[in-house]
């Protein structure tokens, strides 16, 4: 069985391989020269929170670099389409099962080696990229201090990975229930897409509890501190009441600050009279946390897709 | 050959066999036995279930209803089955973008026996390229690759989907030559399906028909010959058939009534002429059984026997 894989998938694995060897190509040469040009900006003001503006000149002419970095979020998605969707799907389209399934290799063997297979190598591609891209952004993760916005947390760490695996599984399980590829492809983008999306933007968010941290309006060093990530902000007038920013008008604040709205001290004077700034976020330290239970969820996923391929094809009746 | 085939082991056995997809029944009650080491030609017109027999013989298919026994065992995921079964599909999937060697070694690490040298040696035979692949050649050769392939395994059972109809004449008697000598070394037993039922006649000494979904013939070639009749009686009335003459076929004309009849030796009346009849126009006659009477292909033959 390993042969008929490597036979039949050995084009595919060549692509791949090409692909991330013209990544490193890219990333590798560019990597070491921002990270060296990083140290010699930061050498300056000790430490990157001192310092902000250090990636304007630092990271200016790397434009186009970053939007590859962001890219790289797409390619699970084309794991999915080219080593996922066919992997049942092309076989039924061209009749060849009807050649393998009667050969003395059982489907559940023929499925589970395949499938192994892909997903072993989607893992490894998804973790080569990401371990390229985790390291070549260094400089940006410790000056921008945004590792859990889009485009960072979901092309560094360990999800990638499981996007990789979770992209192959619904492609083989999609593929299994088409039958034909193009359709297959389809789905696989389609539902791809919507589950990063709806993972994004509704579940991400809430796999921890936020913290919370109350401080008066104004105040220099507010926390939370780090790359963390703000959920919800509002604001606190000095009795407690909570205020969406929306639903403040001049005549909620105190008649003291009023003239001063829309200019800098306004913030501080609002302080002083007892208002707070309140922020729900997700605390830097919980990067790891949430890489982990974001990956764990797409390999969950990523299981049930596959036990739905081993029962479509097991039930396959021509 | 006894004619019997109660007293040989049978490789085939289909009880009430019938497989329905969603609305439309692909074969009803189907009721066969094929003794082991036969040759058996499955005939029947265009969607009469012979593929669906042939997948549910492989274990591809599963039956809705009946029993299927297949070298002793229920068709399924079992090794012993897998092993012992070889199946040709109709149109001879490949994979396209690999070469016949690519092929022939992916079997022979798929499957317990397997002849690569018998294989390489067959397509190097036919002059057929190993090394390009499959999805450049041409229709025939890609046949000869499935049945290369087919063969190689070493099956017990070799079911074959309509192998001849991308071969030229040539190919076909060969192919043919190769099958009836693999038989003869003992020990595999054939289901093909074909039109050609001359051609299939020159090695297959079985026949399974299936016409309406149904099974209508299955015995010894010799003993479906002997058994049929093709009658001529003068006048259109023509309802002057013995006891126990079962009239598969009629067509009547003014002139006279013509009848592929089975019978053993019923005495038919003395102005009626007897003839003998061969395969083609049995398996014809009982595939034209209930068609419009300008399609039943029975009065076009003179009686030639």
């Amino acid at each position: 069985m390993n042969y008929l894989v490597w036979r039949q998938h050995r084009n595919q694995l060549g692509f791949a391989a090409l692909g991330l060897a013209l990544l490193a190509v890219i990333l590798v040469p560019t990597g070491v020269h921002l990270a060296s040009a990083y140290s010699a900006a930061i050498k300056g003001c000790g430490s990157p929170g001192t310092c902000t503006d250090v990636g304007t000149g630092l990271f200016a002419n790397y434009g186009l670099l970053f939007d590859l970095i962001g890219l790289t979020a797409v390619v699970p998605a084309l794991f999915g389409l080219f080593w996922g969707a066919p992997l049942v799907a092309a076989e039924i389209e061209a009749g060849t099962q009807l050649l393998v399934w009667t050969q003395t290799v059982t489907r559940r063997r023929w499925l589970a080696v395949k499938t192994a297979w892909m997903l072993a190598a989607a893992a490894v591609w998804g973790a080569a990229i990401s371990l390229l891209v985790t390291w070549w952004s260094g400089p940006v993760n410790a000056v921008d201090q945004s590792r859990f916005s889009l485009g960072h947390f979901d092309t560094q760490g360990l999800v990638p990975v499981g996007y990789a695996v979770f992209a192959v599984a619904l492609g083989i399980g999609v593929g299994a229930i088409a039958r034909r590829v193009l359709p297959a492809l389809a789905m696989t983008l389609g539902v791809f897409t919507a589950v990063r999306f709806a993972i994004d933007y509704v579940l991400r968010p809430h796999y921890l509890a936020p913290r919370t941290a109350v401080f008066p309006l104004g105040s220099q060093s507010a926390p939370p501190s780090g790359s963390y990530w703000p959920i919800n902000s509002s604001i606190l007038d000095a009795s407690g009441n909570v205020f969406d920013k929306v639903h403040l008008v001049a005549a909620s604040f105190p008649a003291a600050c009023r003239s001063l709205l829309g200019s800098a001290p306004f913030d501080r004077c609002l302080g002083s009279h007892g208002w707070k700034a309140l922020v729900e976020f997700q605390p830097a330290n919980r990067f790891w946390t949430f890489q982990a239970i974001e990956t764990a969820i797409y390999l969950a996923l990523a299981a049930v897709l596959v036990l739905v391929a081993f029962v479509a094809v097991e039930r396959h009746d021509a | 050959m006894t004619g019997g085939s109660s007293a040989q082991t049978a490789a085939v056995e289909a009880v009430g066999l019938t497989k329905s997809f969603k609305s439309t029944v692909a074969l009803r009650d189907c009721t066969i036995t094929v003794p082991e080491g036969r040759i058996c030609a499955l005939v029947g017109p265009n969607g009469s279930g012979k593929t669906t027999l042939l997948r549910c013989l492989a274990g591809l298919a599963r039956p809705s209803a009946g029993v299927v026994n297949v070298l002793g065992h229920a068709p399924g995921q079992d090794h012993e089955f897998l092993a012992n079964v070889s199946f040709l599909a109709q149109d001879v999937p490949l994979w396209k973008r690999l070469t016949a060697k690519d092929h022939i070694a992916i079997g022979a690490r798929l499957n317990p026996r397997w002849d690569t040298t018998g294989a390489r040696h067959r397509l190097a035979q036919l002059e057929i390229p190993a090394d390009k692949p499959v999805g450049t050649l041409s229709g025939g050769q890609r046949a000869q690759v499935g049945l290369a392939l087919a063969l190689a395994k070493k099956p017990k059972l070799l079911l074959l989907d309509e192998p001849l109809a991308a071969l030229d004449p040539l190919a076909r008697r060969h192919f043919l030559g190769v099958l009836a000598e693999d038989v003869s070394e003992g020990g595999l037993t054939v289901l093909i399906s074909s039109h050609l039922i001359t051609e299939l006649h020159r090695v297959s000494d079985y026949l399974v028909l299936l016409a309406a979904s149904r099974t209508q013939l299955c015995a010894d070639v010799d003993d479906i010959i002997g058994s049929h009749r093709l009658v001529k009686c003068p006048g259109g009335g023509g309802e002057r058939v013995p006891a126990g003459v079962k009239v598969v076929n009629s067509f009547r004309s003014a002139r006279e009534t013509t009848m592929l009849v089975r019978a053993g030796a019923a005495s038919f009346e003395p102005e009626c002429e007897v003839h003998s009849v061969g395969l083609e126009e049995i398996v014809l006659g009982y595939m034209s059984q209930g068609a419009p009477a300008d399609l039943r292909l029975l009065h076009a033959q003179g009686g030639e026997g």
